[in-house]
């Protein structure tokens, strides 16, 4: 059996205030499991409970109900924490330190032994150690999110937690940063990522969780999630007739040479093929219909037409 | 601990901040116009004359030691009153910009626990006053030491008991931050604690002018729990000119003081333990 990274089972959180006897459900009964290693990415609309859930997991809020157990620990327990890398949201930098400065001090607390060395190492890792002199109020919204990295990554942590991680970097920085999370990856670290940027954590990411209204609506691996058992992707050589490809049972798309096939089982996919090469087609790539994540992400969110009111 | 780490960290961030350099550079130029612009003259351990910036300061006669007491005193209330009111100012950041968002998230996700958080907010800025009293206190002592030869550490024991009575103001100032999270209702917490205090300490001065009865023992319940501000400026300015001072009385203020102020950072501390951010 595989250890686990993140556990949440049964988790609830309900924001109460002070004179208000109803609040409002952040977290409803959320069951996820994480294994040691994993590339995770959580993605949801806006008020769909990613934070708070982080922060469930760095305990930094306190759930309402429900167990949360980080690489097998209670995330209250420090010795938890010290193994956990964070980069927030919108991370707060002392404007007047310099990142060199910032980073000893994470590190000191951190508890690291070498506080210089890991503090340069780890500019140098996201591109900032010829800027280590430099204040951080004179950063770019950019530099500032790379330092943001620099310190999660102090301490080899065993797992990452990353919301919008590459939120304001330019491409050649985001490349830069997908290569680092590489790197903490193949080191066997875990990666939990938040990210509105859904390229990005397809790119990343090799499971996926979608939140909506405090509830994880869907969750498993990004290919089980955005593919097709039954519909395949099919191009043929210029030159095909479409209409007798139409006959034959494929749905046409608006590349005049990819067609559709949706077949229950690889029996029917097959004699299905035949029907269309007997028609002169020259089949040359076929595939399962991937979704991107974002139609992953509209399906899951879009209600099922039985559910919906009508007018 | 990394109570320690919380506070030097609060001192570095200090450092930077103009309000701190603003007192570093004002107190050192105090002091240096001081050391330029007042001569003394002192003949057989008597002072015999004094002139600032060229002018003769009419004094009669008399032995330094004594004729410094008056202006110790002084000193002794400015760095009292003139210190708690700039720390309750300048200070009242400190909480709630630990608290700001991205930031608190940031320094809980790391292993610190959080009554070491606020223990170690509240021990930089304590440490942080007593850089400050000291500072003051220490160059004025050596500053007229040199100038009339009497050396005595009692200023620097007076600026001492203002930073004890700060850590009550700051104690409940950041209570309050954790609370709110604003610097202004800290700030505010601090100069309102402050006139209380000193309200406190003549207490039973005041309460004669109220009629006897109900009014008046509001007055008293009200004033009983308050730190006796204004009793310990007393006190310091007394121990700053070498008068007698009633040591148990000052020692019961004191503890009670010191009291008010854990009994504040005990609450904040409650209330951060329990809180979501």
């Amino acid at each position: 059996m595989l250890a686990l990274a993140i556990e949440a089972r049964g988790l609830c959180k309900t924001y109460r205030g002070w004179f208000r006897s109803t609040g409002h459900e952040a977290l409803v009964d959320l069951d996820l499991a994480i294994a040691s290693g994993a590339a995770f990415g959580l993605i949801g609309p806006n008020g769909a409970g990613k934070t708070t859930f982080i922060k469930a997991l760095l305990g930094v809020l306190r759930p309402t109900r429900g167990l949360v157990r980080v690489l097998g620990q209670s995330p209250d327990d420090p010795a938890t924490r010290a193994r956990i890398g964070y980069l927030p949201e919108r991370l707060h930098l002392p404007a007047s330190f310099t990142p060199l400065r910032f980073l000893e001090g994470v590190a000191r607390l951190k508890g690291l032994s070498d506080i210089s060395h890991e503090a340069r190492h780890a500019l140098t890792r996201v591109g900032l150690a010829g800027d280590a002199s430099r204040r951080i109020g004179g950063f770019s919204k950019g530099m500032r999110q790379r330092l943001g990295l620099a310190a999660a990554l102090l301490g080899k942590p065993l797992l990452l937690i990353l919301d919008e991680p590459t939120d304001g970097v330019d491409p050649m920085g985001r490349v830069e940063i997908r290569t680092i999370l590489a790197e903490e990856r193949a080191r066997g670290a875990t990666l939990f990522l938040n990210s509105h940027l859904l390229s990005e954590t397809e790119r990343i990411c090799d499971r996926i969780g979608i939140l909506a209204g405090g509830r994880l609506v869907r969750e498993g691996p990004l290919e089980a999630l955005s593919g097709s058992d039954t519909r395949h992707r099919l191009r043929f050589a210029p030159g095909s007739d479409p209409e007798a490809l139409r006959a034959a049972g494929l749905t046409p798309t608006p590349d005049p040479d990819v067609f559709l096939a949706d077949t229950p089982d690889p029996l029917t996919l097959n004699t299905l093929l035949d029907r269309a090469r007997a028609t002169g087609a020259l089949l040359v790539e076929l595939r399962p219909d991937l979704r991107d994540l974002e139609q992953v992400l509209t399906d899951a969110l879009t209600p099922p037409p039985s559910s919906r009111r009508s007018p | 601990m990394k109570t320690f780490t919380i506070a030097a960290d609060l001192l570095r961030e200090a450092a930077s901040r103009r309000w701190f350099l603003a007192l570093g550079l004002a107190i050192t130029l105090i002091l240096l116009v001081l050391g330029l612009a007042l001569r003394i003259e002192v003949v057989d351990g008597a002072l015999a004359a004094s002139r600032l910036f060229g002018r003769t300061l009419h004094n009669p006669i008399r032995a330094a030691d004594v004729a410094l007491r008056p202006l110790f005193r002084a000193a002794s209330y400015l760095i009292f009153y003139g210190g708690l009111l700039f720390g309750a100012v300048a200070c009242a950041d400190f909480g709630p910009s630990l608290l700001a968002p991205g930031r608190i998230e940031h320094v809980l996700s790391l292993p610190v626990r959080r009554f070491e958080l606020i223990l170690g907010t509240f021990l930089g800025v304590l440490v942080l006053s007593l850089l400050g009293a000291l500072y003051g206190s220490t160059g004025l002592v050596v500053l007229f030491g040199v100038k009339t030869g009497v050396f005595t550490a009692r200023p620097i024991v007076s600026a001492l008991l203002a930073s004890a009575t700060f850590s009550a103001l700051y104690g409940a100032m950041l209570a309050v931050s954790i609370v709110a999270r604003s610097a202004a209702l800290s700030a505010a917490t601090g100069l309102a604690l402050l006139g209380l205090g000193v309200l406190a300490g003549y207490r039973e001065r005041v309460a004669t002018f109220l009629e006897a009865g109900l009014s008046r023992a509001a007055f008293e319940t009200f004033t009983l729990v308050l730190p006796r501000i204004s009793t310990l400026a007393d006190a310091a300015s007394d121990i700053a000119a070498s008068t007698p001072i009633d040591s148990g009385a000052l020692l019961a203020n004191l503890a009670g003081v010191c009291i008010y102020g854990l009994a504040a950072l005990a609450l904040g501390i409650h209330f951060f333990e329990h809180r979501d951010f």
